[in-house]
């Protein structure tokens, strides 16, 4: 379903979840009864081609944390599976396992929580190439991508405290940048920042999108952040992906009722001074 | 940086949220003087660092042996030249003893407190890292060790393995390891849900290195801080249960036998009493008051919400 | 019911009101007034003071802050109040609305009760008249099912209805002045127009005063009908809204707006850049010399390095040595239609 819409039809998935159903077993009601079941995810496909920036939106309890999970590899799915590079990670052998790893990685929604306040900054950021064992000048590597996040070298000895939320986000994602991924899977990675250090986020996830050819998967609540940084967007109801189109069409002709939802749900500022806002 | 909006409603007054018009009504304008911020900190270091000193030169040097009676000295008032503190009713320099006691206590004390950590820590970590399990087993056995009386096990110990400081110090560490199994377990659950935790599993590090490089770290705060308090909570057990009579005996020397002697005197020499009494006031004091201060200093979030 | 003296004063006349605690000053001389039924807006990143500037309003500041200046609300100086005094003014005169309603809520006293104790506690009603009202309220709220909320407790319901509950709460004395600090930020997105709805309704119905606190600029503009920008301990631009989020004067607030990724300022083809604000909030213990805002501004000349600019204008006031002019304005006029 996804797929067609896609412009690109002949490059296959870089990343790909396909029919995937997730129950999480809940606890007994009553002592003898059969334990309740709880279906988070139903047949749910989700794909993100080559350099290719797709989003993901819903409310809270809508499946979204759950399919991040799943797509990152927290989780394993109860029924379907997860493709990288055309592979079945839960499959593999250990190699392709950390292949994927490697390859995919995230961004988290509170940057103060997301980096060990115990940990100077750079080993923070050496972590990754040691945890899965990658050869090469690990000192060229971080340095490089301070320098693709705008940060400078003095960030490397000092410790989480010393940084502002935005400052730490930049962080993140030069962590997550530190293995060379192919996709980079972030979480709401600006609804925990100040509006005007947002914008800064925005662009620079934006950017390197379009400078290394990064995959981005924008999982978010709001669809004007996500129609900004992505190119086509999913909309997530109930555990199911009820729509799929691009921003602007999501925009001015939205199908599902969970999709109106959300766009009804966007204030502007212009709307407000017009004093329909709340209309 | 204040983030106020969360945590000042959760604060549950006393007079009950419902009633005023704003369901919070925290004790706001109230300013509680409190000490300054680095204070206890400093007054606990100096208390504690004059025992520590005070344990250490009784082992190269006493004014008098504590356990030979000199009868001719017996209940010598304070003051008197080359007993500055007086001696008991057997002619023996109080403080001479109360040398050995520090010793005694701080031997006793920091024992029981660095077997429970030790004990505590593994445990905590291991019931907060597992499955639910290990975690329930671990939890509902600590809880079942809390709720044996302490003084109960402290005397089946002394009936069966005799008395002294040994004894003492297994007691202490059979009534502290259940309290710090849940104060670590607690703390490495707060770390565990952190997203750099998550971080570090995607990366494919396993569990030991999360516990060791990413757990410990951050809670080397509340380790020590609560080492220092039950290090003075391990004081004042030892020196009740030798008062009792099931702690230390002679020629070991703590503060509560001191005691337990000295009441038996009561009505010829009452100060007797007081030396013991002081020291073990001013050295749980010094240690809760060092605790309170490194709780301060090493909270990783008064930290960082100070900065 | 005690709706005082209709037609009256001021909700609200902030004079230099200055918030500190031993070592930082995070709010550094405000002023302004809020009419009688006005609605202000405080608009403010984190570390820009608003939230405590709502907290010293209410008398409810954390341990070890202290409030200096002078705030007058229905005849009286909130700041030297008696705790007694501004406690029995809480949820009469002047109430407050927080971001989060599930810890701002009693876990194990029924919902019915928590309202309809607000009321008994403030006026002389019984607990059937009390109850009456509360329910009276809850309709009002369009909360389903009114009876059987009352006997519901706070976990039982959603984050929406919580919130809307707190409102009924805030709302129940019929008070002069209601103080929403980011009312929404905590619910979902589609429930947040909702709770703006019925808290927008209410306040208009009632008259009272609001002030709303929060850092999303479309809400101030759906919401109020002045606003004051906040940063770094002080007001930087106050006005009517309409004037203020059309023609910025001062360069922080034209740069809060041009950052918010709304339809109006993107391609939505994934090849437009938000305009940002480069930099950071300073932090409050070395704010810079001079206007806060200089080191992240790009009209920041040598007097901005130096002097603290004031707010300067009579309806609209901005703290800028270098206020965007004419041409910026004539801008912003023509990207807003």
């Amino acid at each position: 379903m996804n797929a067609t819409l896609h412009d690109n039809k002949l490059t296959p998935p870089l990343l790909e979840m396909r029919q995937v159903t997730q129950t999480y077993m809940l606890s007994r009601k009553t002592l003898l009864g059969a334990r309740p079941s709880l279906t988070v995810l139903d047949n749910v496909s989700f794909d993100v081609r080559p350099g290719e920036a797709v989003g993901l939106v819903g409310e809270s309890g809508s499946g979204k944390t759950t399919l991040t999970r799943i797509l990152t590899g927290m989780e394993k799915p109860r029924e379907g599976h997860v493709f990288y590079n055309g592979a079945d990670v839960w499959a593999g052998d250990a190699e392709r396992w950390r292949n994927f790893r490697r390859s995919v990685q995230v961004v988290m929604q509170s940057p103060r929580s997301s980096l060990d306040p115990r940990m100077r900054i750079g080993l923070s950021l050496l972590e990754p190439l040691r945890a899965l064992k990658i050869e090469g000048d690990h000192v060229a590597r971080v340095h490089e991508v301070l320098d693709q996040v705008g940060m400078t070298r003095q960030a490397l000895e000092r410790y989480p405290h010393e940084f502002s939320g935005g400052q730490l986000q930049r962080i993140a994602i030069a962590r997550a940048l530190m293995p060379a991924p192919k996709v980079l899977i972030a979480d709401e990675p600006v609804s925990a920042l100040d509006v005007s250090i947002q914008a800064q986020v925005l662009n620079l996830l934006k950017d390197l999108v379009n400078e290394l050819g990064l995959s981005l998967v924008f999982i978010a609540h709001d669809l004007s952040v996500v129609a900004y940084t992505t190119s086509r967007v999913s909309v997530m109801s109930a555990g199911k992906i009820v729509e799929v189109g691009k921003p602007m069409d999501l925009f001015t002709r939205p199908q599902a009722e969970a999709t109106r939802n959300l766009v009804g749900a966007i204030l502007t500022v212009e709307a407000g001074l017009a004093g329909n806002a709340l209309g | 940086m204040m983030t106020l909006s969360k945590s000042t409603p959760s604060a549950a007054p006393a007079d009950g949220p419902a009633t005023s018009g704003v369901p919070i009504s925290p004790p706001a304008r109230k300013r509680r003087r409190r000490l300054p911020r680095n204070a206890s900190l400093i007054i606990g270091l100096v208390l504690t660092a004059i025992f520590l000193t005070v344990a250490l030169v009784s082992l190269f040097y006493l004014p008098s042996n504590p356990n030979i009676p000199v009868i001719r000295n017996r209940l010598l008032p304070a003051g008197t030249p080359g007993h500055w503190l007086g001696t008991d009713v057997l002619g023996r320099d109080i403080i001479a003893q109360l040398m050995v006691g520090a010793r005694t206590s701080i031997l006793v004390g920091a024992g029981g407190a660095t077997l429970s950590l030790l004990l505590g820590t593994i445990a905590g970590l291991a019931a907060a890292a597992s499955g639910k399990i290990t975690d329930e087993a671990i939890s509902r056995g600590a809880d079942i060790m809390l709720s044996i009386p302490g003084m109960v096990t402290a005397l089946v110990l002394a009936a069966t393995m005799g008395s002294g400081a040994l004894t003492t110090i297994l007691a202490l560490t059979a009534f502290f390891t259940p309290s710090f199994t849940r104060v670590i377990r607690s703390a490495a659950m707060g770390v565990l849900n952190e997203d750099f935790i998550t971080a570090a599993k995607l990366y494919g590090r396993g569990k030991i290195f999360v516990l060791a490089r990413h757990v410990l770290p951050n809670i080397a705060g509340v380790m020590i801080v609560q080492f220092t308090l039950y290090f003075a909570a391990g004081i004042l057990t030892e020196a009740g249960l030798s008062y009792l009579g099931v702690g230390v005996h002679r020629p070991s020397i703590s503060w509560g036998l001191m005691l337990n002697e000295a009441q038996q005197q009561v009505g010829v020499s009452s100060p007797l009493a007081i030396w013991p009494g002081l020291a073990i006031v001013l050295m749980v004091l010094g240690l809760n008051l060092l605790g309170d201060g490194l709780r301060d200093v090493l909270d990783p979030k008064l930290a960082r919400r100070a900065s | 019911m005690t709706q005082t003296n209709p037609g009256r004063a001021n909700a609200l006349e902030v004079r230099n009101l200055v918030v500190h605690n031993s070592a930082l000053t995070a709010v550094r001389g405000l002023d302004f007034t809020l009419p009688a039924g006005g609605r202000m807006g405080l608009v403010g990143e984190s570390g820009s003071g608003k939230t405590l500037t709502a907290l010293s309003l209410m008398g409810l500041l954390p341990m070890g802050w202290q409030a200096n200046g002078s705030v007058l609300h229905d005849g009286v100086d909130l700041v030297t109040q008696s705790d007694k005094a501004l406690s029995s003014r809480r949820g009469r005169t002047i109430s407050m609305v927080f971001q989060d309603p599930l810890s701002s809520l009693d876990p194990v006293r029924r919902i019915g009760f928590q309202v309809s104790s607000v009321i008994r506690r403030h006026t002389q009603a019984s607990q059937q008249e009390a109850d009456r009202q509360t329910l009276e309220l809850f309709r009002q709220m369009s909360l389903p099912r009114p009876e059987q909320l009352m006997r519901a407790y706070p976990h039982e319901i959603s984050g929406g209805q919580r919130q809307r509950i707190m409102i009924a709460m805030a709302l129940a004395c019929y008070p002069q002045l209601i103080i929403a600090d980011e009312p929404t930020t905590a619910l979902d997105v589609t429930v947040q127009k909702q709770v703006l709805r019925l808290l927008n309704n209410a306040v208009q119905e009632r008259g009272c005063a609001l002030m709303m606190i929060t850092h999303d600029l479309p809400i101030i503009a759906a919401m109020c009908d002045m606003v004051a920008v906040m940063y770094a301990g002080r007001i930087v631009e106050i006005g009517p809204v309409a004037e203020v989020f059309r023609t910025p004067r001062h360069h922080y607030t034209k740069g809060l707006l041009d950052s918010q990724p709304t339809m109006d300022n993107i391609a939505l083809d994934g090849s437009s850049r938000l305009a940002s604000i480069p930099g950071m909030v300073p932090p409050l213990q070395s704010l810079p010399k001079g206007c806060a805002f200089h080191p992240r501004c790009a009209a920041a000349t040598e007097k901005c390095r130096t002097t603290i600019p004031t707010l300067e204008g009579d309806q609209r006031r901005a703290a800028c040595w270098h206020p965007l002019g004419a041409e910026a304005a004539a801008d912003a006029e023509v990207k807003a239609q």
